[in-house]
């Protein structure tokens, strides 16, 4: 630039709304919590390489090669694996059967905000939408602030143990992590085409099917979809409790210290994440 | 059709959108309504579609005042009134065919909304498309439509809603000038077929002074004038658009005598070069 331009007067447009007190009291909350943190947590580099820690770890890895590859125990793999795979697939059903109804009733602008409801009588909005949509994400808040692990440990005590807890458990847990994410993904969905439904009086249910579902649609699936890949590690992690699966043999192995089995197990569910992935990659692809 | 008197309408605490809006409009009649962008007729046309309340005033339709609807009965009321949009606000993700039998949400009860995604009445939807011009596109993805391939589908929607009034919100503000006389023509015609009453809210004073019979102006929330096309004097526009940065164009546009519009529109009288 040849000459410099002239500064326009300040008074001619207002001054950007400064956040910068905030900002910096928020950095220093944040430093003091992960210093606090830390300690805490018992953070402590040194243990990692402690002599016995070195000398365990050592044994643990040298146990596992090489992994047991042995027809007979790879035969006793194929039913868990199976197992391991429908316990996420039901789970995740019973998931989506649970999370989308919650998720729409715990969507503000369906059920009491915005455009659709300037012309509904602020009662019946106020009990018909404000109170449903109350229960529905305390509801949702409750099922995902519970682990599913502890979730199984509830279910096993009251259906015994096999696979069937562990679907109930990632039902549970899953469909109020479904529903919250729904809730905001049709939340975000664009109000004009449901307006112009409402216009032509349709009603909350056709707005529903006509509106919302068809443009949310694809993120729906593509986040179901995700969580059922979760939910293949998740179904390992709840054999722990005795929900069958994988997991459950795993488990075993590990207790009687064959980390020969231990070793083949995880390459096992490292391939069915795999394949999950894979599957699921292709599904969305094709969807966006 | 519409009794507004000393509508107003406020949002949260702005100024108010609308105020002291009183007009009627009588049962087939054709009005289109002018002025610059913010100065409320959006905020008006979603008032006379009952998607909004007026914060105080009486809006009737057909006498009966709409303020006391609620449930069924708002939802009887809003199947006869179909409103066209800018934006055409349709759903992208869904085949032009369930768009255009969408207009039929206000009759249908669920079982049938349920089943027509899956067994559409295509001839129903195909009727209304011939209607519009574009049968070939009854099973296109919507979002794969040109602009104003859409705006068609849009008005297909509302043929099948079958509505008493129609009302069309800046209908061809997002199409280039060809088409927006087609547009606009179309849904004229198609109006006046059916004898419905038709209100169109018009960017193009050119558009809005050619074609129809009545010509209402509104500025910064209140009714500026309510004049037949040939009173509708260079003075009265130039208060229309004072201080707005389209108020040139659309004057010159008009007093050259050259529109976009070609030589459809009738010369009007005061506008002579």
């Amino acid at each position: 630039m040849a000459s410099a331009p002239t500064a326009p007067p300040a008074a001619r447009f207002p001054a950007s709304p400064s956040r910068a007190p905030f900002g910096r009291f928020l950095a220093a909350a944040f430093t003091v919590v992960l210093a606090i943190s830390l300690r805490e947590a018992g953070v402590d580099p040194r243990l990692l390489v402690q002599s016995d820690a070195v000398g365990n770890a050592a044994r643990f890895v040298r146990g596992m090669f090489p992994p047991a590859l042995g027809v007979d125990f790879l035969g006793l793999l194929v039913r868990p694996v199976i197992e391991t795979i429908q316990i996420s697939l039901m789970g995740t059903t019973i998931a989506v059967v649970i999370g989308f109804p919650l998720g729409l009733l715990a969507t503000a602008s369906l059920m009491w905000r915005g455009a659709l409801h300037e012309r509904t009588p602020v009662a019946r909005r106020a009990l018909l939408g404000g109170v449903p949509y109350g229960l529905a994400r305390a509801l949702l808040s409750v099922f995902r602030a519970i682990p599913e692990y502890v979730w199984a440990f509830m279910f096993v005590r009251a259906v015994g143990l096999g696979p069937f807890p562990a679907v109930l458990a990632l039902g549970v847990a899953y469909g109020g992590m479904l529903g919250k994410v729904y809730s905001e993904i049709l939340e975000g969905v664009d109000s004009r085409p449901i307006e112009a439904l409402r216009a032509a009086g349709a009603s909350r249910a056709a707005i529903v099917l006509y509106g919302l579902v068809p443009s949310a649609l694809p993120h729906l699936v593509s986040y179901t979809l995700y969580r059922w890949e979760c939910a293949i590690r998740a179904a390992a992690i709840l054999g722990f409790v005795g929900a069958g699966g994988i997991g459950q043999q795993l488990a075993l192995s590990m207790r009687m210290f064959q980390f020969d089995e231990v070793l083949t197990e995880l390459a096992v569910l490292f391939a069915l994440v795999a394949a999950v992935d894979f599957v699921s990659g292709r599904i969305r692809g094709r969807l966006v | 059709m519409y009794a507004l008197s000393d509508v107003r309408k406020v949002f949260g605490n702005d100024a108010p959108a609308l105020d002291g809006v009183s007009l009627t409009v009588g049962r087939g009649e054709h009005v289109a309504f002018i002025g610059p962008s913010g100065a409320g007729k959006t905020t008006l046309f979603r008032l006379l579609n009952l998607t909004l309340r007026p914060t105080a005033g009486v809006l009737l339709i057909d006498g009966v005042d709409v303020a006391a609807l609620d449930g069924a009965g708002l939802r009887r009321a809003r199947r006869r009134i179909g409103t066209i949009y800018q934006q055409h606000n349709l759903v992208g993700r869904l085949r032009v065919v369930h768009n255009v039998l969408a207009g039929n949400l206000g009759r249908w009860s669920l079982s049938t909304a349920v089943a027509s995604l899956m067994r559409p009445r295509a001839a129903d939807a195909a009727r209304a498309l011939e209607q519009v011009g574009i049968p070939e596109k009854l099973w296109a993805r919507t979002d794969e439509l040109s602009g104003g391939q859409q705006q068609r589908v849009a008005i297909a929607r509302v043929l099948l809603q079958d509505p008493d009034v129609i009302l069309a919100d800046e209908p061809v503000s997002s199409v280039d000038p060809s088409l927006a006389l087609t547009i606009v023509t179309l849904l004229r015609d198609l109006s006046h077929q059916s004898r419905k009453t038709l209100l169109v809210n018009l960017h193009s004073v050119e558009l809005a002074l050619g074609y129809f019979p009545r010509i209402v102006g509104v500025r910064e929330g209140r009714i500026a004038f309510d004049l037949a096309p040939d009173e509708v004097t260079p003075e009265l526009l130039g208060a229309l658009y004072a201080g707005h940065s389209d108020a040139t164009r659309q004057l010159d546009r008009i007093h050259d005598g050259i529109g976009s519009y070609g030589t459809a529109c009738r010369p009007l009288p005061g506008f002579s070069k």
